[in-house]
C-alpha cells in the first residue's frame, strides 16, 4: 500500500517537473537574458544579435542608470536562430517590445502584418531627418510608414590586400575592363582572385548583384528588384555568363559552391585570395582576426553607370505595435538613445556603421567613412533583402547550378523568372 | 467503473495530458494548417485544400530531391550504420584489453551536438586546407582529392559519412546490450556440435538479437527521416539544393518563406512516412509484450 502511494506520488512529481520545464517563462532560445525587476518601473523586452553587438548590453545598462523608471530585458541571439525566433514569436504573438531587424523583405514582414508601431509622427516630431541618414530612414519606411528606428547603414565594397596589390603593381580599378584585367593578373600570379563562399548563397550574391548593376544599369536593376521587369532578360543572362566564366577560369576558391563565407574570409586574411566583397563592418572583422585594417584597401565596384551606386542595406529597431503606450514610449526613448550620437561615439570602435548623419570616425574602422562616401552617389538595396525570399532562394540555386554546369545562364534567367511568376501568382 | 479500472488511468493521466498537449494536438493542428495558405501571422488563412500537397508532389523539384535524399539516407543508415554498429558491438563484446575504453571512444561522438560535428567535418572536407584531401595527397592519391561538399554527386555522401561517424555509437550500444543478454549455453552446444563461428553468428546470435534489431531499425529509420542539424551545418542544403532533406526544406518553407501551409504539408508527409514504420513496430512489440 505504502509503495503504491509512493509510486503515485513519484508520477505526479515527475509530471510537475516536466510541466514546469515546458511552461518556462524565459525566452532562452540560444540567447542570454537578464531578469527584470518588479515595482513601478516600465519593463521592456529587447531582442538583438550577439555577434558584433557586444557593446549593446553596456549601452543598455547606461540607459537604465540614466532612466531608473525603465527596466530592459535583453535577449541576444546568433543570426540564423534569430531570424527563426522572430518569425516564431510573430506567429505566436509573443514578439518582444523592441527588436533588431534587417531591412528589405527581412524586415517588411512585421509592418506588413501590422505588428510594428508606426513611427512616422515620431520621426517628424523628433526631427529624425536631421539625425539619421535619409537613405536609412527611407529604407526603414514601408508603405509610406516609418517602421523602425535606423541603427546601421551598411555599404558594401570590394576589399583587397594592399600587400598583394603593391607586389603586383596594381591599383584599385576604375573600369570594368581594369577589374577583369586584375582578375587575370592575380590568377597568373597564383592568387585566387575572388574570395567568395557560396554556402547559403548570399556571399556570392554580392558579386552577382554588382554584375547585374553593370549589365542592367540602375533603372532596369530597380525594375528587376521590384518585379516589374522580367528576369528572363539579356542582362540577367550576361550576369550569369560572367559567373560561369569566372568559375571556369578558376577565379573563385576551389569548391566555393559549398564553402562557408567564413572560410573564404580566412583565405583572404591568409593572403591566398585577392578580393572579397564585404561592408562597413569588415574593419571590425579584420581586427577581431588579429590583422590590421590598414593592410587592406577598398574600392567601389566599377559598374560604369551614372549614378555609380553601391549595394546598401539598413538595420533597424522595430517596436511592437500591440504593447501599451507606456512601453511604446519607453521603447522609443531607448531606441533613440541607442542610435544617438552619444552612444554611437562612445562605442564607435565596435558599434558598426551608424545610420546617423554625423558621427566621430574611429581609427579602428578606417574604411567606414570611405564606404559611406561611396554610397553618397546612391545605393541599391542588397538583393537578399530587396526580393521575396522564394525568389532569392532561386537566385542562390541559379548561382550554384551555373557554376556546377547544371544550368546554362539562359536557364538560370528562365528559372528565376519562373520563380518570380509563381510568387506573384500566390499573391493574387 | 471499478478502482481497478480507474487506477491505471490515474497513473497514466499526467504523462497523457502532456503528450496530448505538447505532441498530439500540435501535430493535428499542423495537419490542419497544411490545408491553408498562411504566412503564420495574418488573421486570414486561405483554405486551399490539398493544393499544398499537390504543389509539393507535382511542381516542387526541391521537395522531390529532398524526398529522394531522405530515402538514400534511410538506406545508408539501415545498411551501413546499423551494420557497422553491429560489427563494432560484436568486436567489443569479446574479451579485449581496454574494451571499456574503446566503447567510450566509439560512443563519444554520439553525445556531441550535430552542429559541432558539422563544423568539424566541414573543415576536414575543406578542399585546400582540409585533412581529408591532405591525407589523400600524402598517400599518393592526389587524383582522388576534390571539393567533397561542393559537388552534388558527392556532397550528400560526404555528409552521411560525418553522420555515420557521429551516429554509429547508438546502434553499437544497443547491440552490445542485446549481445550481453544472450546466454553462453547455445554457443557451447553449437561448438560441441562442430559449428563454425560464422554459423554461430547466423544461427544463434542474429535470431537472439531480433528484439534488439527491431529497436535499432525503428530508431534508425525515424532518425534518418528527421535528420537536420548535420546537413544544415555542413551544406545548408546546397550546393544547388542537392543535399536538401524534408526537414531542411520544411524549415526553409516555414521560416524563410513564411509558407506555413507548405511547411506543414512537408511535416505531415514526414509524419506519415514515419508512421509507416512506427505503427507496425508498436503493433509487433505490443503483441510480443508479456504484460
Amino acid at each position: 500500500m505504502k509503495s503504491k502511494w509512493s509510486s503515485m506520488l513519484l508520477c505526479i512529481l515527475s509530471a510537475m517537473v516536466i510541466l514546469s520545464g515546458c511552461a518556462s517563462g524565459t525566452k532562452n532560445a540560444g540567447g542570454e537574458e537578464r531578469a527584470g525587476q518588479t515595482g513601478s518601473q516600465t519593463t521592456i523586452s529587447v531582442w538583438t544579435l550577439n555577434n558584433g553587438w557586444e557593446w549593446f548590453a553596456s549601452a543598455v545598462e547606461d540607459f537604465e542608470n540614466a532612466n531608473p523608471d525603465i527596466n530592459v530585458e535583453l535577449t541576444q541571439y546568433e543570426v540564423d536562430p534569430y531570424k527563426e525566433s522572430l518569425k516564431i514569436a510573430a506567429s505566436s504573438k509573443t514578439l518582444p517590445d523592441m527588436w533588431f531587424t534587417w531591412g528589405g523583405t527581412l524586415g517588411s514582414f512585421y509592418p506588413e502584418n501590422g505588428l510594428t508601431l508606426d513611427l512616422t509622427q515620431v520621426s517628424a516630431d523628433h526631427k529624425w531627418s536631421d539625425i539619421y541618414n535619409k537613405t536609412a530612414i527611407d529604407m526603414s519606411t514601408y508603405d509610406g510608414k516609418v517602421s523602425g528606428i535606423p541603427i546601421h547603414l551598411n555599404v558594401l565594397g570590394m576589399w583587397y590586400s594592399n600587400q598583394i596589390y603593391e607586389e603586383l603593381n596594381l591599383k584599385a580599378p576604375s573600369t570594368f575592363a581594369e577589374f577583369e584585367e586584375q582578375l587575370a593578373i592575380l590568377k597568373e600570379n597564383d592568387i585566387t582572385p575572388l574570395s567568395f563562399g557560396s554556402k547559403g548563397g548570399w556571399h556570392t550574391m554580392r558579386l552577382t548583384e554588382q554584375l547585374l548593376e553593370y549589365f542592367a544599369g540602375p533603372e532596369l536593376h530597380d525594375k528587376l528588384k521590384s518585379l516589374e521587369a522580367s528576369w528572363n532578360d539579356p542582362a540577367v543572362v550576361k550576369t550569369f555568363e560572367k559567373i560561369k566564366e569566372y568559375t571556369d577560369n578558376n577565379y573563385f576558391p576551389v569548391g566555393y559552391s559549398s564553402l562557408d563565407p567564413m572560410e573564404a574570409e580566412s583565405l583572404f586574411y591568409q593572403g591566398n585570395t585577392g578580393m572579397i566583397n564585404e561592408g562597413t563592418w569588415f574593419d571590425r572583422n579584420i581586427t577581431s582576426n588579429g590583422v590590421d585594417p590598414n593592410d587592406y584597401g577598398v574600392f567601389k565596384f566599377p559598374t560604369e553607370h551614372t549614378p555609380a551606386r553601391s549595394s546598401v542595406f539598413v538595420e533597424m529597431l522595430q517596436i511592437n505595435g500591440e504593447i501599451d503606450s507606456d512601453k511604446q514610449e519607453a521603447a522609443i526613448k531607448l531606441g533613440e538613445y541607442l542610435t544617438g550620437k552619444e552612444v554611437v561615439n562612445k562605442y564607435i570602435g565596435e558599434y558598426g556603421s551608424p545610420a546617423l548623419t554625423e558621427f566621430e570616425v574611429s581609427e579602428n574602422t578606417p574604411h567606414q567613412k570611405i564606404l559611406l562616401d561611396h554610397a553618397s552617389e546612391g545605393g541599391f538595396l542588397i538583393t537578399d533583402q530587396a526580393l521575396p525570399q522564394e525568389v532569392v532562394q532561386k537566385i542562390f540555386e541559379a548561382q550554384d547550378k551555373v557554376a556546377l554546369k547544371e544550368w546554362t545562364p539562359e536557364q538560370a534567367a528562365e528559372n528565376i523568372d519562373k520563380a518570380v511568376n509563381v510568387y506573384k501568382s500566390k499573391q493574387k | 467503473m471499478t478502482t481497478k479500472t480507474i487506477k491505471p488511468w490515474l497513473f497514466l493521466m499526467p504523462a497523457l495530458i502532456i503528450y496530448l498537449t505538447v505532441i498530439f494536438i500540435p501535430a493535428l493542428y499542423t495537419m490542419y494548417l497544411s490545408l491553408f495558405s498562411w504566412n503564420g501571422v495574418s488573421s486570414s488563412k486561405v483554405f486551399v485544400g490539398l493544393n499544398n500537397y499537390s504543389d509539393l508532389f507535382m511542381h516542387d523539384t526541391v521537395f522531390a530531391k529532398a524526398l529522394k535524399n531522405n530515402l538514400v539516407w534511410m538506406i545508408g543508415s539501415l545498411t551501413l550504420m546499423v551494420g557497422s554498429g553491429l560489427a563494432l558491438a560484436l568486436l567489443l563484446n569479446k574479451k579485449l584489453k581496454g574494451r571499456i575504453i574503446f566503447r567510450g571512444v566509439f560512443y563519444f561522438p554520439y553525445v556531441l551536438s550535430g552542429i559541432v560535428v558539422a563544423t568539424g567535418w566541414a573543415w576536414l572536407y575543406n578542399p585546400t586546407q582540409g585533412f581529408v584531401n591532405k591525407l589523400l595527397t600524402m598517400l599518393g592519391l592526389e587524383h582522388w582529392t576534390q571539393a567533397w561538399l561542393a559537388d552534388p554527386k558527392t556532397a550528400l555522401y560526404a555528409v552521411f559519412i560525418a553522420a555515420m561517424w557521429q551516429g554509429i555509437g547508438q546502434p553499437m550500444v544497443l547491440f552490445l546490450a542485446g549481445l550481453q543478454t544472450i546466454p553462453q549455453d547455445p554457443y557451447e552446444a553449437a561448438l560441441i556440435d562442430g559449428a563454425k563461428s560464422h554459423q554461430s553468428f547466423w544461427y544463434i546470435t542474429l535470431p537472439l538479437l531480433r528484439e534488439t534489431f527491431l529497436i535499432v531499425i525503428a530508431t534508425t529509420l525515424i532518425g534518418s527521416m528527421k535528420v537536420y542539424d548535420i546537413i544544415y551545418g555542413m551544406t545548408g542544403g546546397g550546393p544547388a539544393e542537392s543535399t536538401q532533406v524534408l526537414s531542411t526544406w520544411m524549415v526553409s518553407q516555414t521560416f524563410k518563406f513564411a509558407n506555413i501551409g507548405t511547411g506543414s504539408a512537408i511535416a505531415a508527409v514526414l509524419v506519415l512516412i514515419c508512421m509507416i514504420v512506427i505503427i507496425p513496430y508498436v503493433y509487433y512489440t505490443t503483441k510480443k509484450s508479456h504484460v
